[in-house]
C-alpha cells in the first residue's frame, strides 16, 4: 500500500485509513459513472474526503446514478449490506426503497434539500425486513460550476429512541385507560392550592358531574368550606405525608340547587415529589363507600331495634307470668292462662313480622286474634270495620285486649252459650276519631273472674291510658259491651327509633 | 311512700312496673305510655322519682329526662337497649336493662331517692 506522502498516489486525497478507505483504494471505479479515480472532479475527491473523516453516518449519492459513497459510521448502519453496497446505484443498493431515493435524488439534485425526522423505513440489513426509524438531511453537494452533481445525507437512526418513546406512550396510554376505567375516583391536585389537573369519571361522578378541569379545589368544590378538607389537603402538601382516611363523611353538592348530600368515602391523599424530592402534586384515590356504611348502619339499628324487642318481649312474659299467678286459684289455671297469653301475644307478632314491624291492617291483626275463639258450625264471632292501618304498639296493645275479652267470652261469656254472639266492630268518623265496638249478644252478662283482674285492668285502665282514649264496659242483660274510643294519630305509632 | 312516674309504652311492661312500685309501698303517677303524654305529666303533676322507657313507640324519651334534669327530679332509665340506647349526654345516668327483677328497681329507688 503506498504510503500518505507518495505525491504519485491518486488516493492520497482520502487523507484516511480506514475501512472504507481501503474499499475506495481497491474499487474498480472504471466500472462505475464515476470513471477511473484520476479522473474524479475536484467536489468529489473533496467531498469524499469530507466524509470520511466524519463519526456521524454519511453517505454520498454521486451523480444522476446516485453512485454510494459512505464513511465508516454509515458501513455500521448499513449492516450486511457492507461492503456489497458500497459503490452500487442508490435505487438499486437500497431496492425495498428505490422509491423513496428516487425522490431523495430528484430533489437534491436539483439543488433543493430534505430532511424526515423519525422517517419510518423498512429495510433489509440483516437478511430480513426490519422496521427502522431515523433522522436524514439530504443537501446537494455543488460540483466546479456550482451545479448540483450529488446528494449528501447524514443518517442518525433513532429507532431505539423511537421505540422507548413509543413505549413509554403505551404506558401512559395503558395507564390513562386504567385512570379512566378505574372503578375508585381518582384526581391529580397540583401546587399549593390544589388545582385539579385530571380528573377520572369516577370522581366526576363523585362530585355530581361538574367540570372542574384547571379549578382550585376551593373554587370547584366550595360546599367542602368548613368541612376540613381544604386544611387536609394542606398538611398533605406541607409535610409530605400519605394520609388515609375510611368511611369519612363529606357533603358533596351533587346535583344542581340541591342541598350538599352526604356521601362516605374510603380516600387517599397521596403527595407526589419532583426529582428534587418538593411536593408538586398530591393524587387522590378513592371510593364512595356511602352505600356500605349505609347497610352498616341498618344492621347496627336492626340488632339494636331487635335487641330491644326480645328485652321487651321478655319483659311482657315476664308480666304476663307474675300478674297471671297473682290472680289465678291453680296451677294448671295459671298455667293455661299463661300459655293462652304467649300464644295471643305470638300471633299478635306474627302478623307485625308479615307487615315488617312496619304497621298493620287492623283486620288482618282483629281476625288473627279471634281466631282462637270460633265456633266451628257458626258465625259466632262477626267482625267488620273500615280498613285502618295502625301502629306496631296499638296494634300489639289492641291484640293483647281482645284476647282478653275473648277468652272472658269463651269462659263466661257469649261464646260460652251455644247461641250467644260476639259482635266486634269499628269505625273512623270524619275527626279521625276512632272507635272499636266489642258487644255481646245472648250470652251471661260477665267479666272477669281472676281476683286482681288483669283483664279488666288491661282493658279499662292500661289501653285507654297507652291510646290516649277512653273505654269503657257495660254489663247489659243481653251481654257485655265494651267500647274503645281514641283518635287515628293516637293508633298511629312509628315504627322504629331513627339512630338509636 | 313516694310518688314515682312510670314512663312505658309497653302496655304489659307498664303494669308489671306499676305491681314492683305498688309492692314496694309507694304510689304510682302514670303510667304515661307516650312521649306527649309523658311531658305532660311531668308538666302537670308532682312526683318524687320517675322511670323511664327509652323507645316511646318511636320517639325517644329523652326530652322528658331532659325536663326532669331542669326541675331535679331524680330517675332512672329503664330499657330493652340498656346503656347502648343511651344519648351522649346520659351516658352515665343510671339504666336498669329490662327485664329486670323488682329487687333491682327497688335497690335503684333506695339509691337514688
Amino acid at each position: 500500500m503506498p504510503s500518505m506522502l507518495d505525491l504519485d498516489d491518486p488516493f492520497r486525497f482520502l487523507g484516511n485509513d480506514g475501512e472504507v478507505a481501503g474499499i475506495i483504494r481497491n474499487y474498480d471505479w472504471a466500472s462505475t459513472p464515476l470513471g477511473p479515480v484520476e479522473s474524479w472532479p475536484p467536489s468529489l475527491k473533496t467531498s469524499t474526503a469530507l466524509l470520511l473523516q466524519s463519526p456521524v453516518p454519511i453517505v454520498m449519492l454521486w451523480g444522476e446514478a446516485g453512485v454510494m459513497i459512505y464513511n465508516d459510521a454509515y458501513s455500521v448502519f448499513a449492516g450486511h449490506r457492507h461492503p456489497s453496497l458500497f459503490g452500487s446505484n442508490v435505487r438499486e443498493g437500497w431496492a425495498e426503497i428505490a422509491d423513496f431515493n428516487d425522490n431523495v435524488m430528484n430533489v437534491g439534485l436539483s439543488g433543493r434539500t430534505l430532511a424526515y425526522r423519525d422517517q419510518e423505513l423498512t429495510l433489509h440489513r440483516k437478511g430480513y425486513p426490519e422496521q427502522v426509524w431515523m433522522d436524514l438531511d439530504y443537501s446537494p453537494v455543488p460540483d466546479e460550476e456550482g451545479k448540483p452533481a450529488g446528494v449528501i445525507a447524514i443518517v442518525v437512526e433513532t429507532t431505539d429512541r423511537v421505540l422507548a418513546e413509543r413505549r413509554n406512550k403505551e404506558e401512559f396510554q395503558r395507564l390513562q385507560s386504567l385512570f379512566e376505567q378505574a372503578p375508585t375516583f381518582m384526581a391529580m391536585l397540583s401546587g399549593k392550592e390544589h388545582r385539579f389537573e385530571l380528573v377520572n369519571p369516577g370522581y366526576r361522578e363523585l362530585i355530581g358531574g361538574r367540570d372542574v378541569a384547571g379549578k382550585t379545589i376551593i373554587e370547584a368544590l366550595p360546599e367542602l368550606t368548613g368541612q376540613g378538607y381544604y386544611e387536609l389537603l394542606d398538611e398533605v402538601f406541607a409535610t409530605g405525608q400519605t394520609v388515609r382516611r375510611f368511611s369519612e363523611r363529606v357533603y358533596l353538592q351533587r346535583e344542581v340547587d340541591a342541598p350538599p348530600e352526604e356521601r362516605f368515602v374510603d380516600y387517599v391523599y397521596q403527595p407526589i415529589r419532583d426529582e428534587t424530592g418538593i411536593v408538586t402534586h398530591i393524587f387522590v384515590q378513592g371510593s364512595d363507600v356511602t352505600e356500605r356504611v349505609r347497610a352498616e348502619q341498618r344492621q347496627r339499628l336492626l340488632i339494636n331495634e331487635l335487641n330491644h324487642r326480645v328485652k321487651n318481649t321478655l319483659a311482657s312474659i315476664q308480666s304476663i307470668v307474675s300478674q297471671t299467678l297473682r290472680g289465678v286459684h291453680s296451677k294448671e289455671e295459671a298455667s293455661a292462662a299463661i300459655t293462652a297469653r304467649i300464644l295471643a301475644m305470638s300471633r299478635a307478632h306474627n302478623v307485625l313480622t308479615e307487615e315488617n314491624w312496619d304497621s298493620a291492617d287492623l283486620l288482618t291483626m282483629v281476625e288473627s286474634s279471634m281466631d282462637a275463639f270460633r265456633i266451628e258450625g257458626r258465625e259466632a264471632i262477626r267482625i267488620s270495620g273500615p280498613n285502618i292501618r295502625v301502629g306496631p304498639h296499638a296494634a300489639m296493645s289492641i291484640a293483647l285486649a281482645l284476647h282478653e275479652l275473648g277468652t272472658n267470652a269463651a269462659r263466661y261469656g257469649a261464646l260460652s252459650s251455644p247461641t250467644g254472639i260476639v259482635d266486634l266492630h269499628w269505625n273512623l268518623d270524619e275527626n279521625e276519631q276512632f272507635e272499636l265496638v266489642w258487644s255481646e249478644e245472648g250470652g251471661p252478662a260477665v267479666f272477669e273472674s281472676e281476683r286482681k283482674g288483669f283483664g279488666s285492668r288491661l282493658i279499662l285502665q292500661v289501653l285507654p291510658r297507652e291510646l290516649r282514649g277512653t273505654a269503657e264496659l257495660v254489663r247489659r242483660s243481653s251481654g257485655i259491651v265494651f267500647k274503645l274510643s281514641t283518635s287515628l294519630e293516637a293508633i298511629s305509632d312509628r315504627p322504629v327509633v331513627e339512630g338509636v | 311512700m313516694k310518688r314515682i312516674l312510670i314512663v312505658e309504652d309497653e302496655m304489659l311492661v307498664a303494669m308489671l312496673i306499676e305491681d314492683a312500685v305498688t309492692d314496694m309501698g309507694h304510689e304510682v303517677v302514670g303510667p304515661a305510655m307516650r312521649l306527649e303524654t309523658a311531658l305532660e305529666t311531668v308538666a302537670t303533676e308532682t312526683f318524687d322519682f320517675a322511670i323511664l322507657d327509652i323507645n316511646l313507640a318511636g320517639n325517644l324519651s329523652f326530652p322528658v329526662a331532659d325536663r326532669l334534669v331542669e326541675l331535679g327530679i331524680p330517675f332512672v332509665f329503664a330499657s330493652g337497649y340498656g346503656s347502648a340506647g343511651l344519648a351522649e349526654r346520659y351516658h352515665n345516668a343510671p339504666v336498669v336493662q329490662k327485664p329486670f327483677a323488682p329487687q333491682q328497681l327497688e335497690a335503684v329507688l333506695q339509691r337514688l331517692l
